[in-house]
């Protein structure tokens, strides 16, 4: 038996996303790839979300759910617990992915995906409450020899007079916001203060990317330099707009003007 | 941030840019932001899907059931750029036998 980690929510529809964070967590840690990972989140928010509108109806407002989560040696296992009533959500029918536009009906379709994106689902009915079980297998190379993540980085140029510039690519979502971190960090433990981001090559930054930016700037800060940033796409700088953060940061419309404007 | 919806007008065209996340708790605002533009008769509709980083069934309920609704009216809702998770939750649950997807906004608006 692994070590099991457990989170408990209200049963409403807006705590899913709080067990989803959670079960993404653990997947993560139990080193299972990102679309595995995915398949997990996916297949508790539909265990939950069925759970909360049709085992509560709504009203679970005073009822928990508890998520289990567990590494084994060869699989994930999460386990959900509710006290709706008695649901075997194996015992229905699933819905036909072949079914013409004109003939499907909207429902049923949580289900499907949880048994699609698992490789196990099991259901109880034990003292009057719910278990449901989800296994997602790891692949028996992750459970052995972990692989070397800490090659993979970001460009980073020095610049005459210490700057440094780091030009982050792609998405920043949970899973490459720690790169950028590495990168941030291991310039900021080096004494390398003035730090510029140009993000023309970014196209998506998910709350890890700010918060990652945020805590590499107050560094910067606290050592007498700066973050800047440049080259940001109009939906990032929508991203940074909404959130605060171009008060926050100084912004330019590209590195060549940041560098000749802070240097 | 959790979904963030962009519309924008075009000549034959109505985009929708898809950012963050849609479930359960969204997928009506989608739903309803798509259900506006049909009200107002337009019904040629472009879902940009690049920023959608997770999509539960609630948000493909809502695609279907909008697709359904603009089909009777002549129109269709077309996709663009799903994320390789979504592309793959679309193709389990047979839609993308149903929905006409292409790889980007400028070819999804382009189709019409």
């Amino acid at each position: 038996m692994g070590e099991v980690s457990r989170l408990v929510i209200v049963a409403r529809l807006e705590e899913v996303r709080h067990a989803c964070d959670f079960v993404v967590e653990e997947a993560e840690a139990a080193r299972l790839d990102k679309r595995a990972v995915y398949h997990c989140q996916m297949a508790v928010d539909e265990a939950l979300t069925n759970i909360i509108e049709h085992g509560y109806d709504y009203h679970g407002d005073n009822s928990e759910i508890e998520i289990l989560c567990e590494t084994e040696p060869t699989r994930f296992l999460i386990t959900i617990v509710d006290e709706s009533p008695a649901f075997d959500p194996l015992a229905h029918h699933s819905p036909d992915p072949t079914e013409p536009l004109d003939s499907r009906e909207p429902g049923g379709w949580g289900i499907y995906f949880i048994r699609k994106l698992m490789d196990d689902v099991r259901y109880q009915r034990i003292d009057n409450r719910n278990y449901l079980i989800l296994s997602k297998n790891r692949p028996a190379a992750i459970t052995g020899v972990q692989p070397d993540e800490s090659e993979e980085t970001f460009p980073v140029r020095f610049l005459d007079g210490g700057a440094v510039v780091i030009s982050p690519i792609g998405r920043l979502d949970s899973n490459t916001s720690p790169v950028l971190e590495r990168a941030l960090t291991s310039q900021l433990q080096k004494g390398h203060f003035r730090l510029f981001v140009d993000m023309p090559d970014v196209e998506y930054i998910a709350s890890s990317g700010l918060k990652v930016l945020v805590s590499a700037w107050r560094r910067a800060q606290d050592g007498g330099g700066n973050v800047v940033l440049s080259g940001l796409q109009p939906r990032i700088r929508e991203i940074f707009e909404m959130v605060g953060f171009d008060m926050l940061f100084e912004i330019f419309p590209d590195l060549d003007t940041a560098l000749a404007q802070k240097s | 941030m959790v979904m963030e919806i962009n519309v924008s007008e075009m000549k034959r065209v109505q985009l929708f840019e898809v950012i963050g996340r849609v479930d359960s708790t969204n997928a009506g605002e989608l739903g309803a932001a798509l259900d506006k533009t049909v009200d107002e008769g337009r019904s040629n509709l472009v879902l940009d899907l690049s920023n959608v980083e997770y999509m539960s069934s609630a948000g493909l309920r809502e695609m279907v059931r909008v697709l359904k609704r603009v089909k009777r009216g002549g129109g269709d809702l077309r996709l663009a750029n799903p994320s390789d998770r979504v592309k793959e939750v679309l193709e389990l649950a047979g839609l993308d036998t149903i929905f006409e997807i292409y790889p980007t906004q400028v070819e999804a608006v382009g189709s019409f």
